[in-house]
């Protein structure tokens, strides 16, 4: 047993702590960027968050720099989305994640580290909005 | 309301280019290098710069809310990466319902690449008004 903790045990000693909560405006002029960079015209899109949006609003994954002395490089496993209510242009929210799970599974092209995440969003009422979750590898 | 498991969504192709997804990573504010930068990408394991998951996911749940337009409203919707999928090749989304339970419907919807690879799959709930 080595005296360091793993990158695995010192990243789930993060598990179940909430990140500090992060707030933004849905601005007009944000929502046209991101609508015009997926390429989805629909009009409502022009008031409303399309379903993706609130990533860019706030990241699903908090930044953990020990998850980097692990392998090279980051890829996104999956994502999942889950909607309560509308997010409309001139709503402010606020964004709180947590590590939920850190685990390591061993495949034949090598060792890969899971890292899931959830962030839940709150609107200007404190109503939850949004709940996000993605699942980020390092390889 | 008369949805029926088995229904095909129209499918949706997309034409994801470079720029789209230096486009897509200012949008979003994901400034990691595989997304536009071919020697990093290349130096971690990556045939060149691929196209952001989030990117996928965004245009698969365009798949389902083109479909869907003023009828319902979209509850949830979860996908996994399975492949990656690099700009200048053809992004075909598709979907079909998977079940009916009174107002709500699942589906499968999956983004596949030129060879029919399902390099993205996943799941949708839709609640119809």
């Amino acid at each position: 047993m080595s005296a360091t903790p793993s990158v695995v045990d010192r990243l789930r000693a993060h598990i179940g702590t909430p990140g500090p909560p992060t707030s933004a405006v849905v601005e007009a002029g944000h929502l046209r960027r991101f609508t015009e960079a997926i390429g989805d015209s629909y009009p409502r899109w022009l008031t409303e968050a399309p379903p993706t949006f609130l990533v860019a609003l706030a990241p699903v994954s908090a930044h953990l720099p020990e998850a980097e002395e692990y392998g090279k490089g980051w890829l996104n496993g999956g994502n999942r989305f889950e909607y309560m209510e509308p997010v409309k242009v001139g709503d402010t929210i606020t964004a709180i994640g947590k590590v939920v799970d850190v685990y390591e599974k061993t495949g034949a092209s090598g060792s890969l580290l899971f890292i899931i995440f959830e962030t839940e969003y709150f609107n200007g009422h404190g109503r939850l909005v949004a709940r996000l979750r993605g699942t980020a590898i390092r390889r | 309301m008369n949805l029926q498991p088995g229904e095909e969504l129209p499918d949706l192709i997309k034409n994801p280019t470079t720029r789209q997804l230096v486009q897509y990573a200012g949008a979003q504010g994901d400034f990691y290098e595989i997304h536009y930068d071919q020697d990093f990408a290349r130096s971690v394991g990556l045939p060149g710069v691929i196209l952001h998951g989030l990117l996928k996911a965004a245009f698969l749940g365009q798949l389902v809310t083109d479909w869907l337009g003023e009828r319902g409203t979209l509850k949830s919707f979860e996908v996994s990466y399975r492949g990656v999928d690099v700009p200048g090749k053809p992004y075909r989304c598709r979907g079909r319902v998977s079940s009916v339970n009174g107002l709500r419907a699942e589906l499968e919807i999956w983004g596949e690449d030129p060879e029919g690879n399902r390099t993205t799959v996943g799941t949708a709930v839709v609640e119809m008004l």
